[in-house]
């Protein structure tokens, strides 16, 4: 187990070191490049003392290395500050965004990688069949289709010509429960749910479908199997052995799916007018509300490197031939 | 009655390029106890021979003919429920591949425990009991009883093999070249512990292997086989008077069986394309001694000795053969 | 993003030549735009490769010919007999795809559109296989503290999220179309980077290598002559991939409204159909652009595929 907690000090160091990298990149972003946020709120009728009075209160003044360190200590303790221009703090909002977010990945993360996976074994062990060729093919080609013109298709047919769901959104005005917890387990949001989870599916299941399909023709050529069958195991119990296996890549693959989704996710929340965290990314970007900028591009960085590290260290746990060195 | 009783067998592979028939007509019997060795070069069908009594043929090989009777009941005829039956409880396999036979992700006691309960409902105790005494049997310490396969090393994952195969106390065990792939050291462990099966638990016993020492001092009855096809079949006698070219050529590959410190001599050349086999006998093109007789006809099967066959043209010159067989100019000839 | 694989048009071979000494110069262009055809004819032998080619051909054909195909420039306006403006009209003889909000033809936008999808396609996939398969090289050859050095970079870049950091950019910067393709570049070089590096440390140990290092030859020259040559099809294969990322990189933003100003691409119109609520009212304004960027997409998509197959035997059994 030595070996395991070395990898694991590694691993973490090499976690926050991108994280402080990242962080660096936004910061020198932010500050170095031309352009002044407070010219954002300044505007020429202030006078030279008022102007003044914000760069000291926002810390502008300061020389650049003491920004630095303070933005660090901030952003390492989730202290982002108050938005420019919603009075609330940031951590607030994007902690609700957050949430919003992955209020639509989640369920379809978990039903594509249910489908997915089903479907990607059934084409590995029912190799060499015309079905599979096509499948295989509809599958490659969902997968370079761009989903946010899919996006807008499925949006122009069930919403505007059939009607059948809704435009956007999350919940309907006037909808959805009294807490988060209520407002998701609420049909309403289901009926809001439905068309971007759809089109996030279409890709996301695409992923699980082809890695497990070429796992299980790995472990299908692999000698356990023959071993297997010859000592009179039902067919059921040898797929459970040929998927168990199988199914080791493709838990680094959800986590790494999870990690773009989270990026990605920005163009859908826009077609569907999904109040998520790449949507108030945007939004805020227009407001120059940098406050809002710096913590959401933040935590979405945070959000794909977290859930790479869980896929290395999840490897670990559960193939026992995972040898740390 | 012969436990194991295989009947002009016929196995086809279906490729892209064509058929190959990897068995061609092959017969013998295994008499119960009794300990029967297959010999022959790799790609002779030795193995899928081994697949095709447990019905683990990959899926491009079929049997096209004959019939495996085991007491007397066609395995070939069986579905997967029927082969189910006698799979591991009846029949056990120590595979080729010990290195990769067990499944890297679940521990080996689990998976001997899967054998017993595919086929038995015993307690918990009692599986335990019994895969700890299997442990002992082929001297494997119950410290390691829930190790993962990887961390074994070859050889112990070999003797976890054995145990696994005898954990149902099968009538019949097949070892398919058991010893691939391990160290020479090593390979005597396995071959000693695969003996002591025969020799203290008195099983009927099929050991398919290219290494012909072994076979001749453990075996009761050996099968020769080159390219799909008995060439020689007998008692030990096989090996001590043999009358076909082939296993003359292979005697001569080892240097204890002959007796006399002098050059080994390899069979030129390699066996014949199965896709499309010559016509004849299949050795005549790395013969020293074939004739014109041997390219046209396929040479029958004929008793020279009681119970032991042979398939050549040439009985006759048997003696001559052995004498010229001996000199390295003779295989020279072919090459 | 998924990584895929391809091949794409001559000037990226010639772009990607690595800088050899002078010696066997001519030699080794010659040997590059070599494999070059070959791997294009043997793409065209797969049915999907071919009519993936043909496609691209299409478009590329519409791009370049563009100012005479095309019936208006990108931002005429156009007007009817009474010099009334032709708002949101459905297609019509004068306007095969119809006209958008401002009275602009549709079938002329989706034309020269094809010239920003060519461009930021080849540059940025280029760019990136450039960038990436020189960082793999020095990587993967010489180990140690470059190695680790480039490999942290690496890992820094696996860690910033592409779209809100292009956002970010674009909104300081301005959008233009240089700097997106840049900010592409930026994003793609890292798998280039990290499947090249692995590919190099396995030739690294080979007898080969072996060889010319006892012979005296400089590490420059092994990196380049005979390493480099190695990895190229497994270059040309993710500068395939970077076509089409670009492509779809380039009409992400432009779609969130970070596209160039002045200048048309599918992203853009799309931005513009859907802020226009065209997806409720004006489908013509639409679907144009939208197929036209998944037809593109999906051709260059079919290439990769047959390339890859040329390259991966066990992908045809597959």
């Amino acid at each position: 187990m030595t070996g395991f907690r070395r990898y694991l000090l590694r691993r973490l160091v090499l976690f926050f070191f991108v994280i402080v990298a990242v962080l660096t990149i936004l910061f020198a972003i932010l500050r170095i490049l031309p352009g002044d946020p407070t010219s954002i709120f300044v505007d020429s009728n202030f006078s030279e003392e008022m102007v003044r009075q914000q760069r000291v209160l926002w810390g502008l003044d300061d020389p650049w290395w003491v920004q630095y360190l303070r933005y660090m200590r901030n952003m390492l303790t989730f202290d982002f500050g108050r938005s420019f221009f919603q009075n609330q703090p940031v951590s607030e909002i994007i902690l609700e965004k957050l949430g919003n977010t992955a209020a639509m990945i989640i369920p379809s993360v978990i039903i594509s990688v249910i489908l997915g996976a089903t479907l990607g074994s059934w084409l590995g062990w029912k190799r060499g069949t015309k079905r599979e060729a096509l499948t295989v093919f509809l599958l490659l080609f969902a997968r370079s289709t761009p989903s946010f013109f899919v996006g807008i298709v499925v949006l122009m047919i069930f919403s505007y010509w059939l009607g059948w769901f809704p435009p956007g959104g999350m919940v309907s005005i006037g909808g959805g429960g009294d807490s988060f917890w209520s407002t998701v387990f609420s049909l309403d949001f289901l009926h809001h749910l439905i068309l971007p989870m759809l089109v996030l599916m279409t890709r996301e299941v695409t992923s699980p479908a082809l890695l497990l399909r070429s796992t299980m023709l790995e472990v299908r050529g692999s000698d356990f199997l023959e071993i297997l069958r010859a000592k009179g195991l039902p067919e059921k119990r040898i797929m459970v052995h040929a998927t168990r296996n199988a199914l080791l890549p493709l838990v680094t693959d959800i986590a790494v799916m999870m990690g773009f989704i989270f990026q990605g996710q920005v163009l859908l929340e826009i077609i569907f007018a999904w109040p998520g965290i790449g949507r108030e990314l945007v939004t805020a970007l227009g407001d120059l509300d940098y406050p809002i900028v710096q913590a959401a591009f933040y935590v979405m960085a945070l959000t794909i490197l977290t859930f790479n590290l869980v896929a290395d260290l999840l490897y670990g746990v559960i193939d026992p031939r995972v040898v740390y060195d | 009655m012969a436990v194991l009783e295989i009947k002009d067998l016929k196995i086809t592979y279906t490729t892209r390029k064509g058929s190959a028939r990897a068995v061609d007509g092959v017969s013998f019997t295994i008499g119960e106890g009794e300990y029967l060795g297959i010999v022959g070069e790799s790609g002779c069908g030795k193995s899928t021979l081994a697949k095709a009594i447990l019905g683990v043929l990959p899926p491009a090989g079929r049997v096209s003919g004959g019939e495996i009777l085991y007491k007397g009941e066609d395995l070939a005829k069986l579905d997967e429920r029927g082969l189910n039956r006698l799979r591991w409880k009846e029949i056990a396999l120590i595979p080729q591949s010990a290195m990769n036979g067990f499944d890297p992700v679940y521990r080996i006691t689990e998976q001997i425990e899967e054998a017993i309960d595919a086929h038995d409902t015993w307690p918990a105790e009692r599986k335990k009991a019994r895969i700890e005494e299997m442990f002992a049997l082929v001297g494997l310490e119950r410290s390691r009883l829930n190790d993962y396969p990887h961390q074994f090393s070859g050889g112990m994952r070999q003797r976890a093999m054995i145990a696994m195969a005898l954990v149902l106390d099968p009538t019949l065990v097949v070892a398919d070249e058991p010893t691939t792939g391990l160290d020479v050291i090593v390979q005597d462990q396995i071959l000693y512990r695969i003996k002591q099966i025969h020799d203290r638990l008195r099983k009927t016993m099929l050991l398919i292997t290219h290494d012909m020492p072994v076979v001749s001092e453990n075996c009761d009855k050996i099968v020769v086989m080159y390219a799909g096809k008995i060439m020689e079949y007998g008692g030990k006698a096989v090996f001590r008077t043999p009358y076909h070219p082939y296993t003359l050529g292979l005697c001569n590959a080892f240097p204890d069986l002959g007796g006399e410190a002098r050059d080994l001599i390899s069979i030129p050349k390699s066996p014949p394309d199965l896709l499309s086999p010559p016509p004849g006998c299949r050795f005549a093109s790395r013969c020293p001694f074939a004739t014109d007789e041997c390219r046209k006809a396929e040479p029958p099967m004929r008793e020279v000795q009681p119970g032991h066959v042979a398939a050549c043209h040439h009985l006759d010159q048997v003696e001559r053969f052995r004498r010229e067989a001996a000199e390295p100019d003779t295989w020279r000839r072919v090459a | 993003m998924q990584e895929k694989l391809a091949d794409s048009g001559g000037p990226t071979a010639a772009a990607a030549r690595p800088p050899v000494r002078k010696t066997g110069f001519g030699r080794r262009i010659g040997r590059l735009l070599g494999g070059f055809t070959s791997s294009l004819a043997t793409i065209a032998s797969y049915p999907t490769g071919a009519a993936g080619l043909a496609i691209i051909a299409f478009f590329v054909v519409l791009a370049l010919s563009a100012p005479w195909v095309a019936p208006h420039a990108p931002f005429d306006v156009l007007t009817g007999e009474s010099k009334q403006l032709l708002r949101l009209k459905p297609p019509s003889a004068a306007a095969p795809f119809g006209t958008t909000n401002q009275s602009m033809d549709v079938f002329s936008q989706v034309i020269w559109g094809s010239r920003i999808a060519l461009l930021v396609g080849l540059t940025a996939a280029v760019g990136s296989a450039v960038l990436g398969t020189l960082i793999g090289l020095f990587s993967g050859y010489f180990g140690g503290r470059t190695d680790d050095i480039l490999m942290r970079i690496t890992d820094v870049a696996f860690g910033i999220p592409f779209l809100p950091f292009a956002l970010v950019i674009l909104s300081i910067t301005g959008p233009s179309l240089a700097i997106i393709i840049t900010l592409i570049v930026c994003f793609l070089w890292r798998t280039t980077a990290r499947v090249v590096r692995s590919q190099v440390l396995t030739l690294r140990q080979r007898p080969f290598i072996w060889a010319a290092r006892a012979a005296g030859t400089s590490e420059l020259k092994i990196l380049f002559v005979h390493i480099a040559p190695n990895v190229l099809p497994l270059m040309f294969l993710y500068m395939a991939i970077g076509v089409q990322a670009g492509v779809m990189l380039e009409a992400a933003l432009a779609f969130l409204g970070f596209g160039d100003p002045n200048l048309i691409s599918w992203g853009r119109m799309l931005n513009l159909a859907f802020k226009a609520g065209a997806v409720r009212t004006a489908w013509w304004w639409v679907l144009p652009p939208g197929l036209s960027l998944s037809l593109f997409v999906i051709a260059i998509f079919m290439v990769t595929r047959a390339y890859e197959e040329a390259l991966n035997p066990r992908l045809r059994q597959m």
